[in-house]
């Protein structure tokens, strides 16, 4: 088992070292390949932690130390990985995602000019991923969650003679800063309180009430910030920049679902400071609905895609924030295999399209390019959740447990059943925008083919796999009826009693649901295929969804221009006029002096001696007076 | 105890390391200048010996004979000085010896 840990952990970072030091000694392809190799043995090791787990009797998992890392007074925190339940499904997707994702990117990025430097940032990506899943104390995790923000920051930027993509990268790092500072707090005011950060200590303590909701709002930022919750989530359009492949693993599939693993590892923490966990469901009942009606309006094919992975997330921090940490794993699982599915089957058509990603422009691209447009298809399904494709399972679950709970378990599941209806719109806009009827004159002049195919097959195999997954993945769990997922979380993630159901709740939910997305799909076809339907001129809310409800504006003018007026005054009081010439009168006076103590030196020994010999007579005169 | 009392022993000494200092401080050719510190660290032992004698701990006489070794180094280094100073032929008056004066 431990074996298998170290050997998924390590993998990655065996390809970074490889590719980094080959330098030109190697050629692109290779790069791209060791990095798929890499990367691809890591799922090997995930999967053998995992089958090994399953092996053991209870699956309670079990912690494997390297060596004491840090040691001070009585805190130590060591190299230490822990295989359980939920770190090993978390292992699974993101060694097998990206394996699949980094193979499409050998397609994706062929002909790029600096592929190794793209390839090692990938495979340092999976690395710090992997970290931060299998770290087994919160000092581990912390580590990985900055390296994450690293790659992240480092792959935005990928395109770095493109200012919009380095401005991108600078956001998404900031953004991530305030949560990183936050969940660093958290950890701070842990060790004040338990001298530890290993995850047995950290849950079993029981703190005060004001000390665990600190702890736990610290916890929350940190994951508000890296899942692109409101009120942290600007950057994650705007890292749409980088490349395709990037969108798909970091801020799709992986990275960006770190925030629900955060609260699904803590759960014993949040527990304990229950509102801060229904805070949590809030935010994420309050996203989903908000980053729904932004992709809306949105006109670039993968900025769609970016606002409804918010919208998913916001589901799952639902699902968390209940207490359905099982439920909330699914659809972190199920989405990884949609939404990957769709940035991929989106990736193929920009790169047949060379680099236009304005949807308006794309009409009929589907008639050009089939299989995309049926894995596209198959994705979209899958992400409004209509039955038998994965989203159903996942998503409904999430909706259900919600309505366990009191009077706010109803207005979460309004907005559950809302987000659904808001998810089958802006999905099938984008479809019916995009892939059916005859090619518009934009596609037929710009459309390539790959000698003859769709793309690479390297592209191609990647996103036949995922429409598989995205299809049937849905099918490990059924809540009513078989739920082996849950009950392999368990002793990591027990669910609570209050999250749970009853099957009448279960059945009605996902009627509802489903009704409310095929509704959604229903007005996006009448709008935007059928003719039946003339979109609403609405100028008012067109353009409040337009600038994302002006959390950008927001920003600039609370925290920007703040900062940037008092940069301005601190310049001119206190820089010019205080500061700067200090440094030249400091230096005047220092030579002044100097010229002046220049004369003492003589260069006559008689001199020196004299003051010497008066010197010591001074001395011995103080001395006799105080006598 | 016979002989005359410490502060007859002080007295010489101090009017020993006066005479040095003295000559230090007037004389400008540097082998009479040498010559006075000599005489300074002189009347310096004898203040150390004498004191060694007053309380009776022979830590004085030790100093002393530290004292002794540093004059003879130092006398060695300035003789070495004043002959290469004799060699090329410069004048010996430590007053125009001021070439690295600040």
């Amino acid at each position: 088992m431990t074996g298998g840990s170290w050997l998924c952990l390590l993998s990655p970072l065996a390809g970074v070292f490889a590719i980094t030091l080959g330098g030109t000694r190697i050629s692109r392809r290779a790069a791209a390949w060791i990095s798929t190799g890499s990367v691809g043995l890591a799922f090997a090791g995930a999967l053998w932690a995992f089958l090994s787990l399953r092996s053991q009797s209870g699956h309670h998992g079990e912690l494997t130390t390297a060596w004491t890392w840090l040691q001070s007074g009585n805190f130590s925190a060591g190299l230490t990985l822990l295989v359980d339940p939920l770190s090993s499904l978390m292992m699974l997707i993101v060694s097998g995602v990206g394996a699949l994702i980094v193979l499409y990117s050998v397609g994706y990025m062929d002909g790029d000019d600096e592929e190794r430097r793209y390839f090692a940032y990938m495979s340092l990506f999976v690395f710090s991923m992997l970290l931060l899943v299998e770290g087994g104390n919160l000092l581990l995790l912390l580590v990985g969650w900055g390296l994450v923000g690293l790659s992240s920051y480092l792959l935005i930027g990928f395109w770095h003679e493109r200012p919009s993509a380095v401005r991108a990268a600078k956001k998404a790092f900031v953004m991530n800063a305030i949560g990183d500072a936050t969940l660093a707090l958290a950890f701070f005011a842990l060790i004040a309180h338990t001298h530890s950060l290993s995850f047995a200590s950290a849950f079993g303590v029981h703190l005060s009430s004001t000390a665990q909701t600190l702890v736990a709002l610290g916890l929350l930022g940190g994951a508000v910030a890296k899942s692109a919750q409101l009120p942290l989530q600007t950057w994650l359009p705007d890292a749409m920049e980088g490349p395709t492949p990037v969108s798909a693993l970091i801020h799709a599939a992986t990275m960006v679902t770190a925030g629900v693993y955060l609260i699904a590892r803590t759960h014993p923490i949040f527990e304990q400071a229950r509102t801060v966990e229904l805070i949590a469901a809030g935010t994420g009942a309050l996203t989903l609905l908000v980053a729904g009606l932004i992709a809306l309006v949105q006109t670039d094919i993968k900025r769609v895609i970016a606002y409804s992975t918010m919208s998913q997330i916001g589901y799952m921090f639902m699902g968390v924030g209940v207490g359905a940490y099982a439920n909330g794993m699914f659809h972190l699982l199920t989405h990884a295999f949609f939404k990957a599915l769709l940035f991929m089957a989106a990736g193929v058509v920009i790169h047949a399209l060379a680099g236009e990603q304005d949807i308006r422009k794309m009409r009929g691209i589907g008639a050009l390019m089939p299989l995309t447009k049926w894995c596209f298809l198959a994705g979209a399904l899958a992400l409004v959740g209509v039955p038998p494709f994965s989203g159903f399972f996942s998503k409904d679950s999430i909706v259900a447990a919600t309505l366990a709970l009191g009077w706010y378990g109803k207005v979460f599941w309004a907005c559950g059943v809302l987000g659904a209806l808001l998810t089958g719109l802006y999905t099938f806009r984008l479809w019916f925008l995009v892939f059916p009827g005859e090619p518009s004159p934009f596609v037929r002049e710009h459309h390539h083919d790959h000698h003859g195919q769709e793309g690479p097959w390297t592209m191609l195999v990647p996103v036949g796999v995922l429409a598989v997954l995205a299809t049937v993945g849905g099918w490990l769990q059924f809540a009513p009826v078989w739920h082996p997922l849950t009950t392999w979380l368990e002793p990591a993630a027990r669910t609570l009693a209050v999250a749970e159901p009853t099957n009448r709740q279960e059945y009605f939910t996902s009627v509802v649901t489903v009704l409310a997305g095929l509704l959604g799909i229903g007005i996006a076809w009448a709008v935007y295929a059928g003719g039946r339907l003339r979109r609403p001129s609405l100028p008012f809310l067109q353009r409040t969804l337009e600038h994302k409800f002006w959390f950008d504006e927001l920003y600039d003018v609370l925290f920007y221009r703040p900062a940037a007026a008092t940069a301005v005054l601190l310049r001119r009081e206190i820089e010019d006029a205080i500061v700067l010439p200090t440094g030249p009168d400091l230096a005047r006076t220092t030579m002044d002096a100097g010229a002046l103590a220049r004369r003492l030196q003589t260069g006559l020994l008689r001199t020196y001696v004299l003051f010497l010999a008066s010197g010591a007579a001074i001395v011995a005169f103080v001395f006799l007076l105080a006598k | 105890m016979s002989g005359p009392g410490t502060a007859w022993y002080l007295a010489l000494a101090a009017f020993l390391f006066g005479t040095g200092a003295l000559g230090v401080l007037i004389r400008r050719n540097p082998l009479i200048v040498l010559l006075s510190l000599e005489i300074m660290l002189n009347g310096a032992n004898l203040a150390l010996i004498a004191f060694s004698r007053h309380v009776a701990n022979g830590a004085g006489q030790i100093f002393a004979l530290g004292v002794m070794a540093v004059a003879a180094s130092e006398v060695c280094v300035g003789l070495g000085l004043v002959v290469a100073l004799h060699r090329r032929r410069l004048a010996l008056d430590v007053d125009t010896l001021s070439e690295l004066r600040g």
